[in-house]
C-alpha cells in the first residue's frame, strides 16, 4: 500500500553527514516527497524528517541504509497510523483594503497568526498537518498571495518510543 | 616531552602501527609532503604504479588475498578521479581499501584551485565512508578509523583526503594500543531456519561473496554434509566451496549451467548466504525460484529482501550463523533431489578452433601449478570460461570484478594478489579488450619485481559485447573487432617472458616455461574468434529460458 511514510533520522549535524543522508536517498531513487532538518536537544544531533510516497517495506529499507551511513546515530520508519506530523508555512500576501477584515476571519478559523505587517503587505504563519496547510494556502489564495515558504514536515511517533541514540557501534579505544 | 610529527609522519607511524606494510601508488603535488616523509619508514613498502586506477585496483587485489585493508594513495584532482573506477569496485564487491588523497591546503578549497576536485563529493556513493581531514590532530584517529571501517562488518572501500597543508602541520604523537576494532552483529535466533530447513524436498544452499570474506569455508562444507543439500555458487562465491565435492553443483544466473538454473526454478527452499541476489543471479525477478521459500543470511540487514522476497533473514557474520545453524540443523540427506538434479545436467555446446579451448589452457593452469595457484580474471567471455571451468580446490583463489564488472581489473589486482601471496603462482587471465586497459602495469611488476604470470584470451574482438551483438543486435558488430599489439614483443619491450600459443598442443609447453620463468610473464592464447558463452539467460528473462546453442536466426530483443 502507496501511502505517505515518515522517516527520521538522527544525525550528525555535519554538512557532509546530511550530504550523506539525503545523496543515499536520491542514489536508491527513492520516492522522497519532503525533507527537513533542524536541530535537536542533543548537541551536535540534528535531526533529518524524511517524507516518502512509498509502502511499508520501502521506509523501513530506506530506515536501513540510512543507518549504515557513519554519523547516522539512528534511522527509523514511523509505522503508518502513529506518524504524528506537522509543518509551518509563512504566507506573504496583499489582500485589498477593503477585504482586510475578510482576511483577518479566515486567519483565526485556520488558528493562523500575523506575524508581519507593513505597509499593504502582511506574513500570515500557518501550522498543522500537510493537508492542513495546504486547504489554509487555498482559502488564502484569494488575498492575493505574493509567495509562501513551507518548512517541510517534521514528526514524532506516537507513544512512549524514544530515539536509540548511540546505537552505532562505537570505537574502541584510542579511535575518536 | 611529546614527539612532534608532521602530518604526513603520523599517516606513515598510523599505518604501519596497524599493521600496514605495502602501499600502492603515484605521486604529486598535494601529496608531495606525504612521499617526503615515506622514505624515513622503510617498513612501509611503496609500489609505484602506472596509472592511479590501477593503485586501487591492486590494493582490492591484495584486500581480497589477505582479508586485510589495502592502502592506496594518490594526489589530489586527477590523482584521485583515476580512483574512482577501482573505488567502485571494491565498493560493489565489498571489499576493505582505503584511499588516503592528497588535497588542496585548506585555504584553497572551494577556489578551483589547480588540481582541486571534490573527491569527498565524487566517491560519496561508491565509498563505505570518507573523510576530509581538516586538522593534523585528528589525522590519526581519521585513519585509524578508516581502517576500522573499512574491514568491520561488511566491508567497503574507506577514502581519508588529507590538505597539503594538514600533511605539512605539526601535532604530538600520540599512539594507540592495538588495531582498532568496532562491535560485530551477534546470532540471530535460528528456530524457524531450522525447521525449514528439516521440512523441504528440493533445498539448496546459494553462497556468495560472504563465504570468503568470512572465512566460513569449514561451516559451509559442514552444513552441507550434514543435510546434503546442493550448493551453488555464485561469481564471487567460487572457491569458496570445493569445486569436486559431489555436494556441488555451480554457478547460477545468466551464464550459468542449465542444471543449475533448473535447480533453483525447482527448488522448494533457498538458504542465500552472504549474497545480495543481484539481477545477473536471479534473471526476471518476477520468475526467480517461485515455488522456494528464502531463508537470507546477511551481515547486512538492508540487503535482506532487497530483491527476493525473504521468509527467513538471519543478520550476521556468515561463519558465526553457520556454526549455530550447524549446532542445529537435523541431519538429513537429499538424495532424490539430487538425482533429479542430476538429470537436468546438459552437454556444453561450445565450439573451438583447433583444440585450443578455455578447458584446455585452463587444465594446463591447474595441472603445472598442482592445483596451488590463485586465479584474478579480467571481464568478460573469459571471466565466465574461467568461473565455470577451473577447478577452484583451495578456498579464496578465485578473484574477479563482479558487481561492477571492470574490464582492466586482472592485471594490477593481480599484482596485490601475488605480492599477498609470494609463494604461489598468480594468474591474471584477461580478454585482449581488459588486458589492453592496464597493460601498462606490466612495467610496474618489472620496476617493482611482482612475478604475476598473465594470461591473454585473444579472439580479436570484445568477445562478450559482440556475442550480445550476435544474439540481440542482429549481428551488427559496431565498435567490437579490437587489434591488439604483437604480445610476444611486447614482452620483450619490457623484457619479460612471451610466448603466442594458437593450438592446443602448445598450451601445457607455454603455461609450464612460464611459471617456470622467474618475473612476470605473458602468454597470449589465440582462441576461436567467435565462440560464445553458453548457457545463456537473455537479460530480462527468467532463469527457466536458457539459449544453450548458436541460436539459428537472429534474435532482436528491446534494448
Amino acid at each position: 500500500m502507496s501511502g505517505i511514510r515518515v522517516v527520521t533520522v538522527l544525525l550528525e549535524d555535519r554538512l557532509i553527514t546530511i550530504n550523506r543522508a539525503v545523496g543515499l536517498i536520491r542514489r536508491r531513487n527513492l520516492p522522497v516527497r519532503g525533507l527537513a532538518v533542524g536541530p535537536t536537544d542533543t548537541p551536535g544531533v540534528s535531526r533529518l524528517t524524511i517524507m516518502l510516497q512509498s509502502d511499508d517495506a520501502t521506509a523501513e529499507r530506506a530506515a536501513q541504509h540510512l543507518e549504515k551511513i557513519i554519523g547516522v546515530r539512528d534511522a527509523a520508519a514511523i509505522p503508518t497510523g502513529a506518524a504524528v506530523t506537522r509543518e509551518i508555512a509563512l504566507v506573504k500576501l496583499r489582500p485589498p483594503a477593503e477585504r482586510y477584515a475578510e482576511l483577518l476571519d479566515v486567519v483565526q478559523l485556520y488558528h493562523a497568526t500575523v506575524v508581519d505587517e507593513s505597509a499593504d503587505v502582511l506574513i500570515v504563519e500557518l501550522t498543522g498537518s500537510e493537508a492542513f496547510v495546504l486547504s489554509c494556502i487555498r482559502a488564502l489564495e484569494r488575498f492575493e498571495i505574493l509567495e509562501v515558504a513551507r518548512s517541510g514536515a517534521v514528526a514524532l511517533e506516537s507513544g512512549a518510543t524514544t530515539p536509540r541514540l548511540g546505537t552505532q557501534p562505537q570505537l574502541e579505544a584510542g579511535v575518536r | 616531552m611529546p614527539e612532534v610529527l608532521t602530518g604526513s609522519q603520523i599517516l606513515c607511524r598510523t599505518l604501519l602501527e596497524q599493521g600496514v606494510d605495502l602501499l600502492f601508488g603515484y605521486p604529486g603535488g598535494a601529496i608531495m609532503p606525504f612521499y617526503h616523509a615515506l622514505p624515513e619508514y622503510p617498513g612501509l613498502r611503496h609500489v609505484l604504479v602506472r596509472h592511479e586506477q590501477a593503485a586501487a585496483h591492486a590494493a582490492d587485489g591484495y584486500a581480497r588475498a589477505t582479508g586485510r585493508a589495502g592502502v592506496c594513495v594518490a594526489t589530489s584532482g586527477p590523482g584521485a578521479t583515476n580512483l574512482v573506477t577501482g573505488l567502485a569496485t571494491a565498493h560493489m564487491d565489498s571489499t576493505p581499501v582505503v584511499a588516503i588523497t592528497g588535497q588542496v591546503p585548506r585555504a584553497m578549497i572551494g577556489r578551483d584551485a589547480f588540481q582541486e576536485t571534490d573527491i569527498i563529493g565524487i566517491t560519496q556513493p561508491i565509498t563505505k565512508h570518507s573523510v576530509l581531514v581538516e586538522d593534523v590532530e585528528d589525522l590519526a584517529d581519521a585513519l585509524r578509523e578508516a581502517l576500522a571501517i573499512a574491514v568491520e562488518g561488511r566491508p567497503g572501500p574507506v577514502l581519508v583526503d588529507v590538505p597539503k597543508d594538514v600533511q605539512q602541520a605539526k601535532a604530538a604523537w600520540r599512539g594507540s594500543g592495538a588495531a582498532a576494532q568496532r562491535g560485530g552483529a551477534g546470532v540471530p535466533s535460528l528456530a524457524a531456519a531450522v525447521r525449514l530447513l528439516a521440512e523441504a524436498e528440493r533445498p539448496l544452499i546459494m553462497a556468495g561473496h560472504g563465504i570468503i570474506l568470512a572465512g566460513a569455508y569449514e561451516e559451509l562444507r559442514g552444513l552441507a554434509e550434514r543435510t546434503g543439500i546442493p550448493v551453488i555458487t555464485t561469481l564471487l562465491g567460487i572457491s569458496g566451496f570445493p569445486e569436486s565435492h559431489p555436494l556441488h553443483l555451480g554457478m547460477p544466473g545468466m551464464h550459468g549451467e542449465v542444471h543449475v538454473n533448473r535447480a533453483i526454478q525447482q527448488a522448494d527452499l533457498i538458504l542465500g548466504i552472504g549474497l545480495r541476489f543481484d539481477d545477473r543471479v536471479t534473471g526476471n525477478l518476477a520468475a526467480f525460484a517461485r515455488g522456494a521459500k528464502v531463508i537470507h543470511v546477511e551481515l547486512d540487514p538492508s540487503e535482506i529482501g532487497k530483491n527476493v522476497a525473504t521468509d527467513v533473514g538471519l543478520v550476521g557474520d556468515a561463519r558465526e550463523v553457520l556454526r549455530a545453524l550447524l549446532a542445529e540443523v537435523v541431519p538429513r540427506d537429499c538424495e532424490a533431489w539430487r538425482a533429479e538434479i542430476a538429470g537436468f545436467v546438459r552437454p556444453r555446446h561450445e565450439a573451438f578452433r583447433g583444440d585450443l579451448s578455455p578447458e584446455t589452457i585452463l587444465g594446463a593452469i591447474d595441472e603445472a601449478a598442482g592445483g596451488h595457484c590463485t586465479i584474478v580474471s579480467d571481464v568478460g567471455q573469459h571471466q565466465m570460461w574461467v568461473a565455470k571451468l577451473y577447478r577452484y580446490r583451495r578456498p579464496n583463489t578465485h578473484i574477479t570484478s563482479g558487481g561492477l564488472g571492470t574490464m582492466g581489473f586482472a592485471v594490477p589486482a593481480a599484482m596485490g594478489a601475488a605480492l599477498a601471496r609470494p609463494d604461489e603462482p598468480v594468474w591474471a587471465i584477461s580478454g585482449d579488450g581488459g588486458f589492453q586497459m592496464n597493460m601498462q602495469e606490466i612495467a610496474t611488476m618489472v620496476q617493482e619485481g611482482i612475478p604475476v604470470k598473465m594470461a591473454v584470451f585473444n579472439n580479436g574482438y570484445l568477445g562478450m559485447v559482440r556475442q550480445w551483438q550476435q544474439f540481440f543486435h542482429g549481428r551488427r558488430y559496431s565498435a567490437t573487432p579490437i587489434w591488439s599489439p604483437d604480445y610476444v614483443r611486447l614482452a620483450e619491450a619490457y623484457g619479460i617472458f612471451g610466448r603466442r600459443v594458437e593450438s592446443g598442443g602448445e598450451v601445457e609447453r607455454a603455461v609450464r616455461d612460464a611459471i617456470a620463468h622467474p618475473g612476470p610473464a605473458l602468454v597470449e592464447f589465440l582462441i576461436e574468434q567467435e565462440a560464445n558463452v553458453f548457457p545463456m539467460i537473455p537479460p530480462g528473462a527468467s532463469l527457466s529460458e536458457p539459449i544453450e546453442g548458436e541460436p539459428s536466426a537472429p534474435r532482436l530483443v528491446p534494448a
